[in-house]
């Protein structure tokens, strides 16, 4: 816990990361929509919800956790 | 449901206050966000600020805590990530865009959900509610701030925008009250305290206590 603390202070950058994102968020974040689980793109900075098909953006550090926002996943 | 034209004009507001809302507000909503952070202080250390706006009560909470703040506005957030860098405050866990209506968190994340004059604010008050109390822990609490009687300037000019005529008259502090203890009532939380904060008690921090789980034993029984 002590790290983590430490890392969210820093906000390390990851590669291809952009500006990083707390696990300790990720770990509470569903799809607003499904309430299911999200998958993380951190190359993309994308939180993806198969079950709802949506990508929600990440943006400056920031999950943008609303539908009208997400991109629409393909079929 | 929250309609999408009432949330993208809510949204554009929002961005455009952003920039001056600390020096115009930071002062006038002071009592009422510091005592809903002595509430929620108490009530444990995974806590959830709905309508976290650019982050005033985010220092308030002492290193230990794991605080998440959500907000409709992006604009207002980033002001509050400034702030989180600037004061290196410890405390905050993140921060994420977010409906009150539809939260994106998993059930039962957090011993308190502290929803900061967004009752008002939101298209459809029991809605958020019932999110707030999705996402508190068993035996959790929620705690919300509202400032009552609003007439004039920007959360008044807010709260009309928010709620069509209709809905407004149900405003005032009496029926807002009556409004919290009715779904409280529905949804298994118990009114743990009322206070009237401010001068001439301009503000009411309210406190539910969630009692969903001793609801259904006594059902049971």
């Amino acid at each position: 816990m002590a790290n983590d603390d430490e890392r969210t202070g820093s906000k390390p950058m990851q590669p291809g990361a952009g500006q990083g994102i707390d696990p300790k968020l990720l770990e509470l974040l569903v799809c607003p929509v499904t309430k299911s689980t999200l998958d993380y793109d951190a190359v993309h900075q994308e939180l993806i919800s198969r079950a709802a098909h949506l990508a929600y953006p990440i943006r400056d550090g920031i999950p943008i956790m609303l539908p009208e926002e997400a991109r629409r996943l393909e079929e | 449901m929250a309609d999408k034209t009432d949330l993208s004009m809510m949204t554009r507001i929002y961005a455009k206050w952003a920039p001056v809302y600390d020096m115009l507000y930071g002062r006038l909503l002071r009592p009422g966000r510091e005592a809903a952070t002595r509430e929620a202080l108490a009530c444990g250390r995974d806590i959830l600020e709905v309508g976290v706006g650019t982050g005033l009560s985010l220092p308030g909470y002492p290193e230990g805590y794991r605080v998440v703040g959500v907000d409709l506005s992006k604009p207002m957030l980033d002001r509050a990530a400034e702030k989180i860098e600037r004061l290196g405050l410890k405390s905050v866990t993140g921060l994420a865009v977010m409906d009150a209506c539809r939260l994106g968190f998993a059930d039962a994340c957090f011993d308190a959900v502290v929803g900061q004059y967004v009752i008002t604010l939101v298209p459809d008050a029991e809605a958020a509610l019932d999110e707030f109390a999705r996402v508190c822990k068993p035996g959790g609490d929620i705690v919300l701030v509202n400032k009552i009687g609003a007439e004039k300037g920007f959360v008044a000019f807010l709260e009309r925008i928010a709620a069509p005529i209709a809905r407004r008259v149900g405003l005032s502090s009496e029926f807002q009250l009556a409004r919290i203890r009715n779904w409280a009532s529905k949804a298994g939380f118990a009114v743990s305290s009322v206070r009237r904060v401010g001068v001439a008690g301009f503000y009411t921090v309210v406190r539910l206590t969630d009692r969903r789980t001793e609801r259904a034993e006594a059902k049971a029984a």
